[in-house]
C-alpha cells in the first residue's frame, strides 16, 4: 500500500522538477546503487549459495560428496528424529500466534481508540520488552517457569495446585516465551489498522441498533484484518525461525529447526545437511510472508467488502 | 471524548491485566538481583548491592558491553551512509528495476537471521575473510537496512512536494534542496529509524552466535555463557543493569531525539 503511493507521488516530481527524465534515471539508479549492491554481495548470493549447497552436497560416511542430490531433505523428512523437529517447530509457531490473536485485540483497542493518558502508558508497555535483550527475556522467563521458580511458588502460597510441575524445557515454555517475545509485532501493525476505522462508521452502526459485540463482529474485526495477517505472519515466521527462546527455554527437550542448524553445522560439521535445514526455514519464513500478505489480505478485502 | 470505538470498560481492564503480564517478566530479575542469597529462590530474601559489584567489575561483561555498543554504532553509521541515499532514490526518482531493488532491500526483514548468518559464515569461508568485526559490521548492516529504509521512506513520503519545488524554482540545486529543505523536515524519520539499527544490531544473538570470534564477542553472546555458568544472582544483576540501559534509551529517544514514539509505532 504504501509502496503504492510511494511509487505515484514519485512520477509526479520529473515534471515539475523540470528534471530530464534521463537525469532521473541516471541520479536514481545512482542513489540506490551502493544499498542494492552491498545487499547482493553479502546477503542474496550467500544465501543462494546456501540452497545451491543443499541440492549439491551431502555427507555420507563422513565424506563429502558432491553432484546433485535429494539426500539432504530425504534425512529430514525420514529421520524420525529429525522430521519430529519439524513438526514440532510449526506446532509451537502456529500456537504463538494463535494464542497471541486474544491477547493482541484488547491492546490494540486501547491503543488505537483508548483515552490519551491509557494509549500511551500502554505502549511503552507494549514495547517495553522489544528494548530488553532477548536472551535476558529468555533468563527471566526461566526464572518464572523453573522448579522453585516465581510460576510454582505462587501456585503453592495459593493453594491452587500442591505439587506444580515445572513448565521450563516444554513445548509450552517456549511457546510463552515466544508469544511474550513477538507480542509487539502483532498489536503494533493490529493497533495502526484499527486506528484507521472512522469513528464515524461505528456511530452509524450504533444509531442502527448494534450492540458492542455486533459493532466488534461486524466492523472492528473486518477492518482490522489487514493488520492481524501482518501480525500473524510477522509473529508465525519469527517464532518458527528463533534461536534463542527455544535453545534457554526448550534445552534438549524442545529443539526447534534453529537449533538443528546450529547443532548440525557447528558440533556435527555436516554443512550440507544444516544447509538444507536452513533452506527449509527460508521457505517457511517467505511462504508465511508471501502467502499471507499476497493472497490472503486480497480475500480479506473481499471478505470485507460482502460483510458491508 | 468518548466515541462509538472507545474501547469498554473491560477491554480496558483485560488490556491492562495483560500489561500487567507482559511487565512481571522484566520486574522479576531485578527483584532477584538484589537477593542475599546465593541460590535465586522466591521470595528473594535480604538485600544486597554485591550482585551488582560484581557484574560491574567483571571485565568480560564491560568490555563485550562496549564492543556491543561500538558495533551498533558504527552498523548505525553505514546504514544511513547507504541507507538514506537509497530512500530517497526509491521516493524521488523512477528507474528501471525499481519495484526489484525496492524488494531486494526490504527482503532481509522477511529472511530468517539465523540463515543470513549461516549464508555470510559459509561465504566468508570461501573467501578466505576471517575478520570477524568485518563479517558482524557487514552482517548487522544487512539486517538493520531495511528498518532505516522503511522509515526514511515513510518521513519522504509527507514532506510536501511544494516546498522541494519552492526551493528549486528559488534556485536551489538539487543538492542545497536536500540539505536546506528535505533533509530537516526527514531528520525525525531519520533518527527513529536509527534507533531501530541500533536496538537490531545490540540485541542480536542469532548471527553474532556463528560471525563472532574471542576477541570481538558481543554482549547478548556474553550473556548466554554467564547463563550457562553461574546459577547465582549475577545473572539477574545484569538483566537489572540492561533494563536499566533500555530506560536511557528510551529516555534518549523520547526527550533529547524528541521523537513520540507513538507515531513511529502505528504508522
Amino acid at each position: 500500500m504504501i509502496g503504492l503511493l510511494a511509487s505515484r507521488a514519485a512520477r509526479r516530481p520529473a515534471a515539475s522538477f523540470g528534471i530530464e527524465p534521463d537525469a532521473g534515471v541516471l541520479a536514481g539508479c545512482l542513489l540506490v546503487l551502493p544499498a542494492v549492491t552491498f545487499l547482493i554481495l553479502v546477503f542474496l548470493l550467500p544465501t543462494a549459495q546456501i540452497v545451491v549447497h543443499s541440492f549439491t552436497q551431502h555427507v555420507k560416511e563422513g565424506q563429502l560428496l558432491q553432484g546433485l542430490t535429494l539426500d539432504n531433505y530425504a534425512r529430514l523428512l525420514h529421520t524420525g528424529l529429525y522430521s519430529k523437529v519439524m513438526w514440532r517447530t510449526l506446532k509451537i509457531a502456529t500456537l504463538s500466534s494463535a494464542i497471541a490473536i486474544p491477547l493482541a485485540y484488547p491492546l490494540a483497542m486501547v491503543l488505537a481508540k483508548g483515552s490519551p493518558f491509557l494509549s500511551r502508558i500502554m505502549l511503552f508497555v507494549v514495547i517495553s520488552p522489544m528494548l530488553v535483550l532477548v536472551v535476558i527475556r529468555a533468563y527471566s522467563w526461566k526464572l518464572i517457569l523453573s522448579r522453585g521458580g516465581f510460576l510454582t511458588e505462587v501456585l503453592e502460597v495459593l493453594h491452587l495446585c500442591l505439587h506444580p510441575q515445572a513448565l521450563l524445557y516444554t513445548d509450552w515454555a517456549v511457546v510463552i516465551a515466544s508469544v511474550h517475545v513477538f507480542l509487539p509485532l502483532m498489536v503494533l501493525p493490529l493497533a495502526g489498522s484499527i486506528r484507521k476505522i472512522q469513528n464515524s462508521l461505528a456511530e452509524a452502526a450504533q444509531t442502527l441498533g448494534a450492540d458492542p459485540a455486533t459493532l466488534f463482529r461486524r466492523i472492528v474485526l473486518p477492518m482490522s484484518l489487514p493488520g492481524l495477517a501482518v501480525g500473524i505472519t510477522l509473529v508465525f515466521s519469527l517464532t518458527a525461525t528463533s534461536y534463542v527462546t527455544p535453545q534457554i527455554l526448550g534445552g534438549n527437550f524442545s529443539i526447534m529447526l534453529g537449533n538443528l542448524v546450529q547443532q548440525q553445522m557447528l558440533t556435527l560439521n555436516d554443512w550440507p545437511f544444516g544447509a538444507a535445514i536452513s533452506t527449509v526455514m527460508l521457505v517457511l519464513a517467505l511462504s508465511s510472508n508471501l502467502l499471507l500478505i499476497a493472497i490472503i489480505e486480497r480475500r480479506f478485502l473481499r471478505w470485507t467488502r460482502g460483510q458491508r | 471524548m468518548k466515541t462509538a470505538l472507545s474501547p469498554s470498560g473491560w477491554t480496558q481492564i483485560a488490556a491492562i491485566a495483560i500489561g500487567i503480564v507482559i511487565i512481571t517478566p522484566l520486574l522479576i530479575p531485578i527483584a532477584v538481583s538484589f537477593s542475599n542469597s546465593v541460590l535465586i529462590a522466591f521470595p528473594p530474601r535480604g538485600f544486597t548491592f554485591r550482585w551488582y559489584h560484581a557484574v560491574l567489575s567483571d571485565p568480560d561483561f564491560r568490555s563485550t558491553f562496549m564492543f556491543s555498543f561500538e558495533l551498533g554504532l558504527l552498523v548505525t553509521l553505514l546504514c544511513m551512509l547507504i541507507g538514506i541515499p537509497c530512500a530517497l532514490g526509491l521516493s524521488r526518482f523512477e528507474f528501471p528495476g525499481k519495484p526489484a531493488a525496492k524488494a531486494l532491500v526490504m527482503s532481509p526483514l522477511m529472511f530468517p537471521v539465523l540463515v543470513t548468518g549461516v549464508a555470510l559464515l559459509q561465504c566468508s569461508t570461501a573467501l578466505n575473510v576471517m575478520n570477524s568485526l568485518v563479517l558482524l559490521v557487514i552482517g548487522h548492516t544487512a539486517i538493520c537496512l531495511p528498518y532505516l529504509v522503511r522509515t526514511v521512506l515513510a518521513a519522504l513520503l509527507l514532506v510536501p512536494r511544494s516546498t522541494e519545488e519552492a526551493a528549486r524554482t528559488l534556485g536551489a540545486n538539487t543538492l542545497l534542496t536536500f540539505l536546506r529543505v528535505t533533509l530537516p523536515q526527514i531528520a525525525a524519520g531519520i533518527s527513529a529509524g536509527a534507533v531501530f539499527c541500533f536496538i537490531t544490531s545490540f540485541d542480536d544473538y542469532t548471527m553474532a552466535m556463528w560471525l563472532a570470534d574471542a576477541t570481538h564477542f558481543t554482549l547478548p553472546l556474553e550473556v548466554g555463557v554467564f547463563m550457562e555458568r553461574s546459577f547465582d544472582p549475577s545473572v539477574a544483576a545484569i538483566s537489572g543493569c540492561m533494563i536499566g540501559f533500555s530506560v536511557l534509551l528510551i529516555l534518549f529517544v523520547e526527550k533529547i531525539l524528541r521523537i513520540r514514539l507513538d507515531r513511529v509505532m502505528m504508522g
